[in-house]
């Protein structure tokens, strides 16, 4: 305490000790520290100066370079929009995942972490370092993409430097294979590849919007500063599809393929007042909700993109242009198929049975080739092939379908006879089952064609292409093909009179026809005494139990859509008098009473009155 | 015994000191302002490192307090204690400097031999080597006051001690020390009072060795003069510049706020040690670099200026510490200030009391300390010229070893 004595005491002394050079070192010192404090002070005014040029004079090039490096204009993710079916059921869906990316640099720099990291995305430590190190000059690589969003937050939560979450959407189909091939399917980056996911991708996209942010060092976002572009959600699509019907058809399609060992096979079933489409199977199918492995040829939406020789579901189209020629009537003139051949240029064309003497309507109803042919050639081409036409066939029906096939349909003028007379039973040429099922809609609505469609309520306005006399005579043929005995009977739905027309037609290969594989259809209208649903099944290949289409194909047709009906609530011909006697059970399900009465059932075909029992004594009447 | 009669007017016992109240304002505002932006500019760096946003808030709290602990003691201890053993500190400063070239004592850092592993901590020696280096030269300048100012052999051998210590730096290397011991050399030698002539003979020697140092090995020399044009490589030599005067030049005149650096943000390297002057550029604005940099004009200046007194007043070792010491805070000041504002080459150098770094935030509070010990000394000095001039008799009581004089009692 007492030390600072021992400081002070010498001072008097020394100052004592040399006056002189005290004296001389005070100014001394002072002007040697004017020049210390004046150079330090310029140098302070010059970093000053320097930091006042960097700060306010040239403030922009240096911001300018700033915003370069840590600025990004980054994506706002927009779901896309969910598909439903025409009651409000999801068929498609966005679902949120996340991808995980990697600064390859910083995540390598961390390369002791990698180990967990690869446990955590299921993969093998080496292969994904290899992979980053390949990738080592990049700021930005997927590890994986489209994870669900706890795994990849599980991952996340490792928190290794590098590794960062991107949010996206996955697109999940809920109905998977049944309708893989109407929805089609969007690639990794959510863009429609096939489908209708590609026929409404602007619709169904939306557009990302983007925002301008800053990003640290390490490419995390630390603020977002403005909304560059607004994100204009995906929107939401509602199909003509009903989910109900879909299955249904996705369904029988499948067991008949089976049961008969079938190749392939597809189904449509349309609204025939509004060329709405209802349902639309295609077989083999795929899972749209895991596309690795699925082969093209299971990815083909047939019933659009495929063509089929129609048979004598042709034959209505053909008796179509009879009635339209005035020429014919249902029941007249009678028409002379012999003993079932008929040689014509050279070539046989013959029938299952002899059919002997056949009204137009017993064409129908036998379905005689012979009878066909032979009106064929009674009637001039153009109209022929104008009707064909007409009907859609040879061109696209319009569905915006992507990749539908327009079908083959050579031009009437180049037809020589022996092609008119094949025409008329349906070879020589090609139809998608879409065509096919869209032409039996235009029969069944009074011959108005519909523009066929896959959105609910896309109403367009019919084109009359037939007189509707004639098509609602030609329904009332058609019924008769459904009548017991005759070749469309298994299409029968109990309590719905059902017109429609069966086909068989062997398979076109290279350089010909095949001897023993066959393509089954069958088409057809629903209730025929007031047409609302119109399908079309087509079953190509089968290999055993039988080809013909009121084999292979009338019984499909029936179980679907004898569910469509009750499905779309459409009341049975016969609804008067289930109010007085009651339901009861019949062969193969309900049934207006005992037996059906002998008169004519209370239907309002206004044309011409053709009972569904009755029909096939017409047919067989020589 | 000044304590215990707080109540009571208390005798005045003598000539007393009082430490300079401008320069502690100075220094304590520094050391707040360090420990904010370290704070601010260190929670990326310790985010990205898994330690916790606080992490190097919580050591820099660490080492102020033990730097506040090692100024308590120096501003406690008779300034003589240091004089008397300025010859074994200089021997410490010699070993220190050589220790770092031991095997597994000295640790090699980004290529360079700068620190030394004490075990629970690593200890920078050049740190310490400023402070005895300032204390050496304030002994020598004592010592021989004569012969420095009239002979140019007298300048040779404080000369030689700061050459061999700038010798050993470059070999660590460590060239930004190394400048700094040499200018502050001069500047202490300058103030000593030698001649102009002698000084500039020996400065022109060290130019060739100055060159030589930088042309050496060629990454020096490449930081030399890529400064001039940072963007030509802005991703290599210019990298930590560019983003240095990105980071500056978005500060404009107020800055983006405290906390709101983005170039911190992992894009400007030691962010929170020798580049911490361009985050508190961003952060601050010309507001803050002016206010940081008046903060130390002022610490400097007061220290310059109350050194220039205790020459004046005969307390030469306390004014040539004080003058040693503002030099070392300026010099240090001016260079990690210009290399952050592109003004100077790129240097590893700490903006002191600011910068993040334990040795280098110790020392500098011990060097503060010893500054404050200084303007203390030199007070009392003035104090006691003071009470000479109005109070002889009192003078003469000190000189006579009396302890109590009832008649001189001022109130305290």
């Amino acid at each position: 305490m007492m030390k600072w004595r021992d400081r002070t005491r010498p001072q008097p002394q020394r100052a004592k000790s040399s006056p002189g050079r005290r004296r001389g070192t005070g100014p001394s010192a002072r002007r040697r520290m004017v020049l210390v404090v004046g150079v330090l002070g310029l140098i302070s005014l010059g970093l000053v100066a320097r930091a006042f040029d960097l700060q306010v004079v040239r403030k922009q090039f240096y911001q300018k370079q700033g915003d370069a490096r840590f600025l990004r204009e980054v994506p706002i993710p927009v779901s896309r929009g969910t598909i439903f079916d025409r009651n409000g059921e999801p068929l498609a869906v966005s679902t949120p995942v996340t991808s995980i990316w990697a600064n390859p640099a910083e995540l390598l720099a961390n390369s002791d972490r990698i180990p967990a990291l690869a446990k955590a995305l299921g993969g093998d430590p080496q292969q994904i370092e290899q992979y980053l190190e390949q990738r080592s000059d990049r700021e930005f690589v997927y590890l994986r993409r489209q994870m669900p969003p706890e795994a990849a937050q599980a991952v996340l939560d490792l928190d290794i430097p590098g590794v960062n979450g991107q949010r996206e959407f996955k697109r999940f189909y809920p109905s998977g294979e049944v309708t893989a091939h109407i929805l089609g399917v969007t690639n990794i980056d959510d863009h429609g590849q096939e489908g209708l996911e590609l026929a409404y991708d602007d619709w169904l996209a939306g557009k990302p919007g983007s925002k301008r942010v800053i990003r640290d060092g390490k490419g995390h976002v630390v603020a977002e500063l403005e909304q560059v572009r607004a994100p204009k959600p995906g929107q939401n699509l509602t199909l003509s599809i009903d989910r109900g019907i879909q299955f249904l058809a996705y369904h029988e399609l499948k067991n008949t393929l089976d049961k008969y060992s079938a190749a392939s096979g597809s189904m449509v079933v349309m609204d025939v007042h509004t060329g709405e489409i209802l349902a639309m199977a295609s077989l083999p199918t795929y899972n749209p909700n895991a596309l690795a492995g699925s082969k093209p040829v299971q990815r083909r939406n047939r019933a659009a993109t495929d063509v089929v020789e129609p048979g004598s579901t042709m034959k209505a189209f053909t008796l179509a242009a009879a009635l339209s020629s005035g020429k014919y009537t249902p029941t007249s003139p009678a028409i002379e198929t012999g003993n079932g051949h008929w040689f014509f240029y050279g070539h046989d064309i013959h029938d299952d049975d002899p059919n002997g003497t056949l009204t137009p309507t017993g064409v129908l109803t036998r379905s005689s080739n012979v009878g066909a042919a032979k009106i064929a050639m009674t009637l001039d081409t153009s109209l022929m092939y104008d009707t064909y036409r007409a009907f859609g066939f040879g061109n696209s029906t319009g569905s915006g379908f992507p990749g539908e096939s327009s079908g083959l349909l050579r031009v009437g003028r180049d037809w020589r006879p022996l092609e008119k007379a094949i025409m008329a039973y349906g070879y020589g040429l090609n139809v998608t089952p879409l065509q096919l099922a869209n032409a039996y809609a235009t029969i069944a609505d009074g011959g108005v064609m519909h523009t066929p469609t896959f959105i609910k309520g896309d109403d367009s306005p019919g084109r009359q292409i037939i007189s509707p006399q004639v098509a609602h005579e030609l329904v009332s043929m058609l019924e008769t093909v459904t009548g017991p005995n005759s070749t469309g009977a298994n299409a029968r739905i109990a309590n719905y009179s059902v017109a429609g027309k069966t086909g068989t037609s062997h398979q076109a290969i290279a350089g010909g026809y095949s001897k023993d594989t066959y393509n089954s259809l069958f088409a057809g209208i629903v209730p025929a005494s007031n047409p609302q649903l119109v399908a079309v099944v087509v079953v190509n290949g089968t290999t055993k139990g039988g080809y013909f289409g009121g084999t292979v194909s009338a019984p499909v047709f029936s179980a679907v859509m004898g569910g469509a009906v009750r499905l779309l609530d459409i009341p049975p011909d016969n609804i008067g008098r289930w109010y007085v006697g009651g339901p009861l059970q019949g062969n193969g399900g309900l049934v207006g009473s005992q037996t059906p009465p002998p008169q004519p059932s209370a239907n309002d075909v206004p044309v011409h009155e053709a009972p569904v029992d009755e029909a096939p004594a017409e047919g067989n009447a020589p | 015994m000044f304590g215990l009669g707080a109540s009571q007017a208390v005798k005045r016992q003598g000539p007393r000191g009082s430490f300079d109240p401008w320069l502690l304002v100075a220094l304590v505002g520094l050391a707040s302002v360090g420990l904010v932006m370290v704070t601010s500019s260190s929670i990326a760096v310790a985010d990205s490192g898994n330690m916790g946003a606080f992490y190097y808030l919580k050591k820099d709290l660490l080492f102020l307090s033990l730097g506040a602990l090692a100024a308590g003691v120096a501003m406690r201890t008779e300034l003589k204690l240091l004089e008397k053993n300025a010859f074994p500190l200089l021997a410490l400063a010699f070993a220190l400097l050589l220790a770092v070239f031991v095997p597994h004592f000295g640790m090699r850092l980004n290529g360079a031999r700068r620190w030394l592993n004490l075990g629970v901590t690593s200890f920078q020696p050049v740190e310490a080597v400023k402070l005895i280096l300032v204390v050496y030269m304030a002994s020598y300048l004592v010592r021989r006051r004569d012969s420095i100012e009239t002979e140019f052999l007298g300048l040779i051998k404080p000369l030689m001690v700061a050459g061999i210590l700038v010798v050993l730096l470059l070999l660590q290397p460590d060239f930004g020390s190394a400048m700094l011991v040499i200018t502050v050399t001069i500047g202490m030698v300058w103030l000593g009072g030698a001649r102009p002539v002698y000084l500039c003979g020996m400065g022109l020697p060290l130019m060739p060795l100055l060159y030589m140092a930088a042309t050496g090995e060629s990454y020096r020399m490449k930081r030399l003069t890529s400064f001039m044009n940072p963007w030509e490589h802005p991703f290599t030599d210019g990298f930590q510049l560019t983003q240095s005067l990105m980071a500056i030049g978005r500060g404009e005149w107020t800055g983006v706020g405290l906390g709101s650096s983005v170039l911190k943000l992992s894009y400007l390297p030691e962010a929170h040690t020798d580049f911490i002057f361009a985050v508190i550029g961003e952060e601050l604005g010309l507001v803050g670099i002016v206010l940081v940099m008046g903060l130390f004009a002022l610490a400097v200046g007061r220290g310059l200026a109350m050194g220039l007194k205790g020459v004046e007043v005969g307390q030469r070792f306390a004014g040539y510490v004080a003058f040693g010491i503002s030099l070392m805070l300026a010099m240090q000041a001016i260079v990690s200030v210009g290399v952050n504002l592109g003004a100077l080459p790129t240097k590893g150098l700490t903006l002191p009391l600011i910068s993040y770094g334990g040795s280098s935030m110790a020392l500098t509070c011990a060097m503060a300390g010893v500054l404050l010990r200084a303007t203390w000394e030199i007070n009392r000095a003035l104090d006691a010229r003071q009470m000479a001039k109005r109070m002889p008799e009192a003078v003469a009581a000190v000189d006579a070893n009396d302890t109590a004089r009832p008649r001189e009692a001022v109130a305290a």
